[in-house]
């Protein structure tokens, strides 16, 4: 399996840095029976939820950041506290030494943000139109905004979609020209929110592409949430675990699986069709004619152990074997912490 | 496998199918409440909207005193006739309106999941409809009737028989109103989802020619005449004529149910037709 | 001037998209016309059926109409995309499209909307009414006219604005259930501003002047410029009447940026953001 490049620059200075945050949103419950209506609507009952609770975290320049977590953890809340569309209930959020929030106009203009699920193209405009407004607004220098279209034309493809209407782009088409438009600014952070959501494998790995390529060339400081792990796996060098509100991974990779498990995969093919054979220490996750597949934890059962016993069984024909996919271990986690009930750490925190 | 005997439900224990109209009806009825229920949102703000329609009564009673006061029978219609065909009209406005979410599904391109419902594009609507009324109608409708002396406005019917046929008239309407919504609906599919201005257009157009807004019998010249043709009258100046004893009820009742049924055919035959271009265009 | 070179895009964008579909962009015209039409034609057909509303000849009050759709149609041409119906912005979670903008958030509000060539069409035909019955009035217009009428224009649009913001305002509190509360507060002042309102019960004209303060979109400025009520001060009603009710708009929603800065928006939905 190829090695996942990683961020290409070294850090040497701080980008973001979050110290002690909260961030507390009530909600009200609607009435569960017509007989509560009229009392809700005088006295509604309100739910507390935290969202954060006492966020430490810091990211150095021109790192590439996975931020990761199950629904409802806290995702959102962080990107949008970091965007500085949200004010912490408690603690600080500081980029680029600014407050987002109270230097808002300030700090946007050298910050870009891509949330998935909505768009900033003007939706009866062809695509080049929204490029044009951006630069107005954002009052780009004329020779910083042709610099960045060329380089988001090149390396984004826009040219098939830039004379077309938002309106009638496809999801992986808008995805880039969103992406294109985040950077005409040539921002010193980019905060990308599920920016792969519904998007095809080839969309995905011009995007995922794209994003290293803007890291390497113009260290670009890279903060990217998404459900699909694999992504992130290819994308980041760092990988940055919430769960309800609190951080419960902050490492790379390669210690998120020695953390949890060294869980890989076995496929057996054997000479004829027939029952799988029996691997003590090993899980069948997949029988089909003369190949079967199975799940174990390295850390407990020796490869060779499994093979020994899977030759005593049937004539083998063919063997192969895996790490399993980080998404099975994400979901380990989670279903760990499910069970828990509380946010468990598979390892140190680091710095 | 355990040898234990599985207990089997006696057949007539099963779930049975319950028959259509009993199905129908609690479809609706979830619905309609589904819809009642969503409007009360997050707190009474939704009251403010309330608030401002009794404002607005009270303003209208006000013009019609200053227009008609001292002109006697204007049209066959006297000032208190007037006060009362516009405090009714404010009360049932909402079902005089009939206006259905389908230019606002339409607009949002969620028509098309409706189709996955295993009900009736007509009942879904229809329920929801409904079911929005009955908010207006207890928070705003009754209110206002109750208000009535206080504002000066008598507001019983001319007869306790015209309030019978007032009762009729006002289903009649509903249905009209309901198929009319569906026409148009249907014309915005038509117009490659122009749904904007056909919306825009039904709104105009009905809120003059419906009667709702002024009755029809004071328009000038004979606009009142021309209009009491259109279908658009069955909606809402038929009712009001009838509840405030201003116009013949049979020829009324005639007249909407002749409308109701000519245009439920018309906007079942443009569903048929431009249903395959909702699906097409993927709803 | 950076309003002015925004301005001047947003112009340009409006033209481009009549330009590139102008089909939609004449089906919109001819919409938004017919709308702005219909809210007057009550009071329109009315006045010519008595010869007048109340004291107000027939003329007079065509006058008052035309002033009226000019009004609205500055409105729709400035404040258009839900600028002016701006509780649907906030309920809707579009607030953040415009906090990540550089740029000061009332600039934003103040160009975001700009749609000249689209919008400002409705005040077309409110000129035309204005004109032709200010011709049978004879009004003598006067450059003192003049500036007493933009004034008055001014000082009606400032009052429809702070009335929709006010309310509007109440859904950084209430997202979900003051979403269309913008839309109500302006068709309330859509219904009642046609109407000629001398004669009026005082505590109700109170209310059309306060509460809900539909009596400053053409009736009170158009006293004024018509002579009805003596021009001075009575044409500086409506302006003054604006800046205080700008002034506490101003105040209540800076309250509401503020708590919507702790709470954000949990909602989100696209309709009506840039189309």
């Amino acid at each position: 399996m190829a090695t996942p490049a990683r961020s290409a620059t070294i850090p040497w200075d701080t980008a973001v840095e979050l110290s002690g945050v909260w961030k507390v949103f009530s909600r009200v419950q609607r009435a569960e029976r017509p007989s509560e209506l009229l009392r809700s609507l005088v006295r509604p009952r309100v739910q507390e939820i935290h969202a954060l609770r006492g966020i430490d975290l810091r990211v150095q320049k021109g790192e590439i950041v996975a931020y990761a977590g199950p629904n409802g953890a806290g995702k959102s809340t962080t990107v949008k506290l970091l965007a500085g569309l949200l004010t912490p209930d408690r603690g600080t959020v500081r980029a680029l030494g600014m407050d987002p929030v109270h230097e808002r106009r300030r700090y946007v203009g050298r910050i870009g943000v891509v949330f998935g699920q909505r768009t900033e193209l003007w939706w009866d405009h062809p695509v080049w139109a929204s490029f044009e407004w951006k630069r107005v607004v954002w009052d780009v220098p004329v020779e910083r905004y042709d610099r960045m279209l060329d380089f988001a034309r090149s390396v984004l493809g826009l040219e098939e979609f830039f004379n077309a209407p938002a309106r009638e782009l496809s999801l992986g088409q808008k995805m880039r020209a969103e992406l294109g438009l985040a950077l005409l600014h040539e921002p010193e952070i980019l905060f990308l929110d599920e920016p792969t959501l519904g998007l095809d494998v080839l969309a995905k790995r011009n995007v995922l592409t794209f994003i290293k390529d803007l890291n390497r060339e113009h260290q670009v400081t890279v903060m990217v949430t998404s459900h699909d792990m694999s992504d992130l796996e290819q994308l980041a060098g760092r990988i940055v675990m919430i769960h309800q509100g609190q951080i419960a991974f902050d490492g790379d990779f390669d210690r998120l699986r020695r953390g949890v498990a060294d869980r890989r995969r076995l496929s057996i093919e054997t000479e004829t069709a027939g029952p799988a054979p029996d691997l003590p220490g090993a899980s069948l996750v997949e029988s089909s004619g003369a190949r079967h597949e199975y799940v174990f934890d390295a850390t407990r059962v020796k490869l060779t152990t499994l093979l020994e016993a899977a030759a005593s069984q049937v004539n083998v024909r063919d063997v192969e074997t895996h790490r399993a996919p980080i998404d099975d271990v994400i979901a380990d986690i989670y279903e760990e912490w499910t069970r828990s009930g509380n946010s468990q750490r598979p390892s140190a925190a680091t710095q | 496998m355990s040898t234990a005997v599985k207990k089997q439900w006696p057949e007539s224990q099963r779930h049975r199918p319950r028959p259509a109209w009993l199905l129908f009806a609690r479809q609706c009825r979830a619905t309609a409440t589904m819809a009642a229920t969503g409007q009360l949102g997050e707190g009474p703000l939704f009251l403010m909207d309330y608030l401002l329609r009794f404002l607005r009564v009270a303003v209208l009673l006000a013009l019609w005193r200053i227009i008609l006061s001292g002109k006697g029978e204007v049209s066959g219609m006297t000032l208190d006739g007037v006060l009362t065909y516009t405090l009714i009209s404010e009360v049932f406005a909402e079902p005089l309106a009939g206006r259905t979410e389908i230019a606002w599904l339409l607009f949002q391109g969620d028509l098309g999941g409706r189709f996955l419902r295993p009900m009736g594009l007509v009942g879904q609507l229809v329920a929801e409809t409904v079911g929005r009324w009955l908010v207006g109608l207890v928070l705003f409708s009754l209110p206002l009737l109750l208000l009535a002396p206080l504002l000066g406005v008598n507001s019983a019917p001319s007869s306790p028989i015209a309030l019978g046929w007032f009762a009729l008239s006002l289903v009649l309407a509903v249905a009209v109103g309901l198929a009319i919504d569906l026409c148009f609906g249907a014309l915005a599919v038509a117009f490659h989802h122009n749904v904007y201005m056909v919306d825009r257009v039904r709104g105009g157009v009905t809120a003059v020619l419906s009667g709702a807004m002024l009755p029809l019998a004071l328009l000038p010249g004979n606009l009142g005449n021309l209009f009491s043709f259109l279908p658009f009258a069955a909606m809402a100046s038929a009712p009001l004529r009838i509840y405030t004893g201003t116009g013949p009820i049979g020829p009324l009742l005639v007249s909407q149910l002749v409308w109701a049924v000519l245009l439920w055919l018309l906007a079942r035959w443009l569903w048929q037709v431009y249903r395959q271009k909702l699906a097409v265009h993927g709803g | 001037m950076r309003v002015l070179k925004l301005w001047r895009l947003y112009a340009w964008m409006d033209l481009t998209w009549i330009l590139q579909d102008p089909i939609t962009a004449v089906t919109y015209f001819i919409s938004d016309l017919f709308v702005n039409l219909t809210l007057v034609v009550g009071a329109l057909l009315l006045a010519e059926r008595f010869d007048g509303i109340g004291s107000w000849s027939r003329d007079q009050v065509v006058f008052m109409l035309g002033y009226a759709i000019l009004v609205r149609g500055i409105v729709d041409g400035i404040f258009g995309f839900n600028i002016a119906f701006i509780s649907r912005r906030i309920g809707r979670g579009q607030l953040d499209h415009v906090l990540i903008q550089p740029q000061s958030f009332w600039l934003a509000l103040l160009v975001d909307g700009f749609t000249p060539f689209s919008g400002l069409t409705a005040t077309l035909p409110g000129l035309v009414l204005m004109v032709l019955a200010g011709q049978r009035l004879s009004i003598e217009v006067s450059p003192g006219w003049l500036g007493l009428f933009g004034a008055n224009v001014l000082g009606s649009l400032g009052v429809i604005l702070a009335f929709s913001f006010l309310w509007g305002s109440l859904a950084f509190w209430s997202p979900r259930g003051a979403e269309e509360i913008s839309s109500s507060a302006m068709r309330m002042i859509d219904q009642l501003k046609p109407f000629p309102l001398d004669g009026v019960a005082p505590l109700l004209l109170g209310g059309l002047l306060t509460v809900v303060p539909a009596g400053f979109v053409a009736w009170y400025p158009v006293r004024a410029l018509l002579g009805i009520a003596a021009p001075l001060p009575t044409g500086l009603v409506t302006p003054a009447a604006a800046l205080g009710f700008l002034a506490l708009t101003i105040l209540v929603y800076r309250k509401g940026m503020r708590h919507y800065g702790y709470t954000g928006s949990q909602r989100y939905h696209s309709m009506g953001h840039r189309r």
